[in-house]
């Protein structure tokens, strides 16, 4: 239901995320996943709100030294850290990822499973 | 049958309970809330881009305008990090100084935090109480500093007042009122049936939740989380022999009475500041210089950080200023509003999380 005065707060999210020590954070997040730092800005601005923003290069940092996944795959890619500390995903989804590229690892190389995986990462945080 | 409806309960900007402007809305079934979103903006200074190009004499002032609350410690936490890009070294009296107005500063935030959670709880009696004993904390940073908000106390190498004698004498008697009187106000709020109703077990936030977004001082010290106090680090409180209070029960009540027992131990820490001042100068002098930092300190509310980078002439290029409450209300919205049994609950726990949007939104 939209409200005669609720905002677009679209403006100020982005204003947020170009500050110098986000703009570091998006650009830094956007490597891991493998896309442009402009369509992760993008969704950023759609699902978070805007403490969240605010908080990104906390969470991001906590997840860099906290996010303890336990195996090689979970870890590439980035279960516990674009799940719980930076929710761009679903535990569902990446769940399912999760499962679908540890049976690859057993079938194809292991950089040639991440990669496909992160793949559907990407997918899963566009859709 | 009680029929349930899903509403989108939008609270603030504009709230009896909110100290400054900010909007929460609350996705409810019934009575429980499913999720809560922030909404910034209303008050925005663009500070960090106020302070560029300036020389550090006019961003020192610009600094502890970011907040009125707790604006010692910016004052105190941009002008250490500017020591520490310039390498210049403050003499022991006026460190110990330093730590007397910082934990002034605390005692009063710390007070106004716990006046606010009371007032929201509907307990105006006891938020009176803690209003008038904060009057005499700030008359203190008076004493000390010649301005109870706004103090500029600290520059680059020592502090710009000493702390006399007879001011001393007269602040240890007030600090010695202030307990007592604190103590009552702790006994009331720990035993009151009403207050234990409306915050034992509300708002909870797991110390997992609390470190995944970086939650910081009392609101983080409250869910358990160890080693989250700066001032364990700093070589003053080290000195003076400083220990990090943590609670583990993670709600309401323990984030309030953890600033309780943190104002307890400001006090002894001041105590043993005056009773230990160091003889000595109180200036120690020193050039601003070139140089990139990000430096810390323990606000009332958590971690302050500063990174910035000046040029030879103490021009601040560039700044940065990360302050507690982006972590803290970012944590309060999606940890412990989130699934919060009642609406009722929202505004007391919001505000139990101590927010600052001054800071927030610098």
């Amino acid at each position: 239901m939209k409200f005669l005065y609720e905002k677009d707060l679209r403006q100020m999210k982005y204003t947020i995320l170009t500050s110098t020590k986000h703009d570091e954070t998006v650009r830094a997040i956007a490597e891991r996943l493998g896309m442009s730092d402009a369509k992760l800005r993008m969704m950023l601005i759609r699902r978070f709100d805007m403490s969240l923003l605010e908080n990104l290069e906390s969470r991001w940092q906590m997840g860099q030294r906290h996010a303890n996944d336990g195996d090689p795959v979970a870890e590439e890619l980035g279960y516990e850290l674009f799940t719980r500390f930076i929710p761009l995903v679903d535990t569902e989804t990446m769940q399912t990822i999760y499962t679908d590229t540890q049976a690859m690892t057993q079938e194809i190389p292991f950089e040639e499973a991440i990669a496909r995986g992160r793949a559907r990462i990407r997918e899963a945080i566009l859709s | 049958m009680k029929k349930t409806v899903d509403v989108s309960i939008p609270l603030g900007p504009m709230h009896p309970c909110w100290k400054e402007p900010v909007r929460l809305k609350c996705e409810t079934a019934g009575e429980r809330v499913l999720r809560a979103e922030v909404e910034l903006g209303y008050m925005k200074k663009g500070i960090e881009r106020i302070m560029q190009g300036r020389p550090w004499q006019e961003v020192m002032f610009l600094a502890e305008r970011v907040c009125g609350i707790c604006s010692v410690i910016h004052n105190m936490v941009f002008i250490e990090t500017m020591e520490k890009i310039s390498d210049i070294a403050v003499p022991p009296r006026a460190a110990y100084l330093r730590v007397v107005a910082n934990e002034l500063d605390r005692i009063a935030s710390h007070i106004l935090a716990n006046f606010s959670y009371c007032y929201t709880i509907e307990h105006e009696t006891l938020a009176m109480y803690l209003l008038n004993t904060r009057e005499t904390v700030l008359d203190n940073l008076e004493r000390l500093t010649g301005s109870r908000i706004n103090t500029a106390y600290m520059i680059p190498g020592g502090v710009r007042f000493d702390l006399l004698p007879e001011d001393a004498a007269a602040m240890l008697a007030d600090l010695r009122e202030v307990e007592e009187e604190m103590k009552r106000h702790v006994r009331i709020f720990e035993t009151g049936p009403l207050i234990a109703l409306r915050s034992k077990g509300i708002g909870f936030m797991s110390r997992e939740d609390a470190i995944r977004a970086h939650t910081v001082g009392p609101t983080a010290r409250a869910s358990g989380v160890e080693d989250c106090d700066l001032r364990l680090h700093h070589p003053t409180y080290r000195e003076l022999g400083f220990t990090q209070i943590t609670r583990t029960e993670g709600d309401n009540f323990a984030r309030v009475m953890v600033r309780f027992q943190e104002v307890f131990q400001s006090i002894d820490l001041i105590r043993k500041c005056i009773d230990t001042l160091p003889e000595g100068p109180i200036r120690g002098g020193g050039f601003c210089k070139a140089g990139e930092t990000s430096y810390a300190g323990e606000a009332p509310r958590g971690e302050l950080t500063y990174t910035i980078r000046t040029d030879d002439y103490g021009r601040v290029v560039d700044i940065a200023i990360r302050t507690p409450s982006i972590m803290n209300i970012e944590a309060c919205a999606h940890a412990m509003i989130k699934d919060a049994a009642s609406i009722a609950d929202v505004t007391s726990t919001f505000i139990s999380s101590d927010p600052c949007i001054a800071c927030n939104e610098r």
